[in-house]
């Protein structure tokens, strides 16, 4: 089972994500913006990364900037999120493996948790 | 020398059609405005319009929320209205929750939060959706206030036009409704079955507004919000000339315009009343067949579809079908179950303006006070009072009928009072039976300022129009019940009169 970080500014969404996930049986820590996030990164080893793409503080885009440029964390794969199609955020987020729109299912969730955490499919 | 008269605010269009109207120009740059209604009102809705709509015009915009509702979800009800641009977002327009960082940091954090992300994304307009929230995460009053307080600063500071959104109630009087700019409160109220949504701007500091409760639509454009047309019109749209109504225009029936005086004062209103099947719609189309290039014309019709008036027009009266064909009469039609008041009254200004419309016939006035039915047993009169007023200043010439509902007989009830602030002309048709005969009357009850024939004449409707009896012997032989006279009248009589052409 894997580690998983839920960037988002909304309680909800991430609080969904983290029922969804802990559930597959992976260990799931939060964060409301990109500063957050990226304090808790480096923290600890994550499989996976789901980031909000419009966060106060610090959004989406300039989260993966800094994890793109990062040479530990580059290794960690991002998903992104949006209520907005792959096209409006595709320009600013060239880093991320893999895109969520919001809303999304528990499927979904799970099966991006299986794509990118090997144990998951075990 | 400088002009040191009143100061021009700065304005920050909303968009919202009817709204700026309401608010003189829009709202004030840099202002803290409530919009508050309860659940439905379509608060969220107004809200993101008045986002979309500024930064359509290359500004940016924030939209804060602190309530358990989801972006994505209000994306989803918010893509299929027409001002949703998914291009803006995020460039233009950012959606951001603010639940987290109030709940971190309390209310001292989130402004401190908003007056970043204003500054940083240069936004000139910041929505915060979810108000109750602050409120029952304030520690106390003063935090509140203090709250509240701080917002404004942020709003002056940034030169960002800051609007709250929030449930609360205006019989409430909440600390927040005296430190803001302004509020706009939205309503929603049964009227019978149906539900009628009224938007009022309760309080607006730095400029005048139209007070009172204008009713509004949630379309798939958004909110359409339609000025109350007295307010609107509570001073006429230009300073009555004088003079120009001097003068008098045909009826476009030649034994009328006798009857008349010499024709329908100009820039005047004339009430055609009678029951059903007297000929009233008939008389307007006569009338609108009497236009010009320089005297276009305007039917604004609820009853009889275009088609309808097409057809009678070619029954009755061909020279207006021409004038229809020939764009010189423009038929309006509307089904009277369809809109609002004010939309109706807000579309007839616009046609007679847009073709400087100088005469019109309205078919059927009991439609606009069905859609009033909800607003209040006076609204009516007042309604078309300034109206009327506006068509006269604009010079316009107005014949409109109206229903009685009395079939036969002499006496004349109708549903609107105080007729003669409505119509400076009266003209009624009605049936008389007599023998076993049906025949129709019309008598001229009132014309302006004027002298006028006051004696009943008998008239008919047939393929050619309108055909009024020179005289009123027949009539009054009806009236007397010797219909023979009439007959033998009408068989070997002098020449009927009908329309002027």
């Amino acid at each position: 089972m894997g580690i998983v970080l839920v960037v988002d500014d909304e309680y909800g969404v991430a609080d969904l994500i983290e029922a969804i996930l802990t559930d597959e049986g992976h260990r799931v820590l939060k964060a409301p913006n990109g500063r957050q996030g990226l304090e808790l990164l480096t923290k600890e080893q994550f499989d996976l990364v789901f980031l909000d793409y419009m966060m106060p503080v610090m959004d989406g885009s300039m989260m993966l900037r800094v994890i793109e440029g990062h040479p530990e964390l580059k290794r960690i794969p991002v998903v992104m999120m949006s209520s907005m199609p792959e096209d409006n955020v595709a320009e600013r987020c060239s880093g991320h493996v893999a895109f969520m729109r919001k809303p999304f299912s528990i499927n979904e969730v799970i099966k991006l948790a299986m794509r990118f955490i090997p144990s998951s499919t075990e | 020398m400088t002009d040191v008269g009143v100061a021009v605010l700065e304005r920050v269009q909303s968009g919202v059609p009817g709204l700026d109207v309401i608010l003189g120009g829009g709202f004030l740059k840099g202002g803290l405005y409530i919009i508050q209604g309860p659940p439905g009102t379509g608060k969220t809705t107004l809200g993101n319009q008045i986002c979309f709509n500024h930064v359509a015009h290359a500004n940016r915009a924030v939209f804060v929320t602190l309530l358990a509702e989801y972006h994505a979800r209000m994306m989803q009800h918010l893509s299929v209205m027409k001002f949703f641009d998914a291009s803006k977002i995020p460039d233009q327009l950012s959606y951001l929750n603010g639940l987290a960082a109030l709940h971190e940091t309390g209310l001292r954090g989130f402004v401190s939060l908003l007056r970043k992300e204003v500054t940083s994304r240069r936004a000139s307009v910041l929505v915060i959706d979810g108000l109750v929230t602050a409120r029952r995460l304030a520690p106390d009053e003063q935090a509140f206030n203090e709250f509240i307080h701080d917002l404004q600063a942020v709003a002056i500071a940034a030169g960002c036009t800051v609007f709250i959104l929030t449930s609360s109630r205006s019989d409430v009087i909440e600390p927040e409704h005296t430190m803001v700019d302004g509020i706009v409160e939205l309503a929603d109220e049964l009227a019978g079955w149906a539900a009628e949504s009224s938007l009022q701007v309760v309080k607006f500091r730095g400029s005048g507004f139209l007070r009172g409760r204008h009713a509004y639509k949630i379309t798939s454009g958004g909110v359409v919000v339609h000025p109350r047309i007295e307010a609107l019109l509570s001073r006429p749209s230009r300073p009555d000339q004088g003079g120009d109504g001097d003068g008098r225009v045909v009826s476009g029936l030649e034994q009328l315009d006798t009857m008349l005086g010499g024709g329908l004062p100009e820039a005047s209103t004339t009430m055609v009343m009678g029951p059903s099947g007297t000929g009233k719609t008939t008389l307007g189309l006569e009338f609108l067949a009497a236009c010009t290039d320089t005297t276009p014309g305007l039917l604004f019709g609820f009853y009889e579809t275009p088609k309808r008036i097409d057809a009678k027009a070619a029954g009755v009266c061909p020279a207006l079908r021409n004038l229809i064909d020939s764009a010189v009469v423009e038929v309006l039609w509307q089904p009277p179950t369809d809109d609002l008041l004010d939309a109706y009254g807000e579309r007839l200004l616009q046609a007679v303006k847009r073709r400087k419309v100088k005469r019109l016939f309205i078919d059927g006035l009991g439609a606009f006070q069905s859609a009033a039915a909800g607003s209040g047993s006076d609204r009516i009169g007042m309604f078309l009072t300034a109206l009327m007023n506006e068509m006269r200043i604009l010079g316009v010439t107005t014949v409109y009928t109206l229903e009685v509902p009395d079939i036969m007989g002499p006496s004349i009830r109708t549903s609107i009072g105080d007729l003669s602030s409505l119509a400076e002309n009266l003209i009624l048709m009605r049936f008389v039976e007599a023998g076993s005969q049906l025949h129709r009357l019309i008598s001229i009850l009132k014309v302006r300022d004027s002298q006028f024939d006051q004696s009943l004449h008998e008239y008919e409707t047939s393929s050619q129009g309108l055909i009024i009896r020179p005289n009123s012997e027949s009539a009054q032989a009806i009236m007397l019940g010797v219909p023979i006279v009439a007959q033998r009248e009408r068989n070997s009589g002098p020449a009927r009169t009908g329309r002027r052409r």
